[in-house]
């Protein structure tokens, strides 16, 4: 599986890092009502076959972190962007 | 106080002449380059515009946006990541770039001075890519990897910051890679002969 990074351009899976599930929200309240949207955020995680939005660190390279969008059935890479959207 | 006294991090590491083949001339050379001054720049928060208009000021050049370099007065920057740049002088050796870089470009980037944190080395010859291309995963056809270009990538799992200086690269590696470093290009390099160039 090779990753165009937008900085770098296309490298090898080796140079990269997966860090997530990109597609979940963190809440903004700490209150004790938000319980049960904390438990979604930290724990629970879909598992769709088919396209899905993940985190990669570029971390051999850029270091940067970028959203792709992958389909976990086939590992075509369909989009690639910077996580990072203003600097 | 006590001056302390700077030390190539290549001191001890190179033995000068020639490795490897000994039929013909010698298809890689590697010179150390020591006493460099390096230093890592990035943009503060929301003054990506000023730091340009800084360096411009100062160093006669724009800050790239691509993974290339720029030669300003005195000083290359290499584009190394969004919003941060490798500084490469000769001019501005050791920890003089990084006080030169901070004291102009203050409050719009931080600096660190990489100095004596990196080991940097010049291959040229005409094995270079073939050499290269046994260790870096990246296209190194002179159509793609331009002069000028650069890379921030791996060779056999250690990270290596490359940059081509019209026919020769540099590639700068993490001070306590430096031995390592070159024992795998005396082994890559092997079958076309190496010429080994020290500071001393």
């Amino acid at each position: 599986m090779r990753i165009t990074c937008p900085y770098c351009g296309a490298r090898g899976l080796e140079e990269f890092t997966y860090r997530g599930d990109a597609t979940v929200t963190r809440p903004s309240s700490i209150d004790a009502r938000a319980t049960e949207a904390w438990v979604d955020y930290v724990y629970l995680r879909d598992n769709p076959a088919g396209l899905h939005k993940e985190f990669w660190q570029h971390s051999a390279g850029c270091r940067a972190w970028l959203e792709v969008a992958r389909d976990t059935t086939t590992h075509e890479i369909v989009a690639v962007e910077l996580a990072a959207k203003e600097r | 106080m006590s001056d302390l006294q700077s030390v190539s991090a290549l001191d001890g590491m190179l033995v000068s002449g020639r490795h490897g083949s000994p039929d013909g001339d010698a298809g890689v050379t590697l010179t150390e380059r020591a006493d460099l001054g390096l230093a890592t720049l990035e943009v503060r928060r929301w003054q990506g515009a000023a730091l340009d208009e800084s360096v411009r000021t100062s160093y006669g050049v724009g800050l790239p946006s691509a993974p290339t370099c720029v030669e300003g007065k005195d000083v290359r920057f290499i584009g190394v990541a969004p919003g941060q740049w490798f500084a490469v002088s000769e001019a501005l050796p050791n920890e003089m770039l990084a006080d030169d870089l901070a004291s102009k470009l203050r409050g719009k980037a931080s600096v660190a001075d990489h100095s004596s944190g990196r080991a940097v080395v010049r291959l040229e010859g005409s094995a270079v890519r073939s050499v290269l291309s046994k260790g870096l995963a990246i296209d190194l056809d002179p159509r793609v990897f331009v002069d000028g270009a650069a890379a921030v990538t791996s060779i056999g799992h250690m990270g290596v910051l490359i940059w081509r200086d019209t026919e020769a690269f540099d590639l700068a590696v993490f001070r306590s890679f430096a031995g390592s470093f070159c024992a795998w290009i005396e082994d890559a390099s092997a079958e076309f002969g190496l010429d080994v160039v020290t500071r001393s």
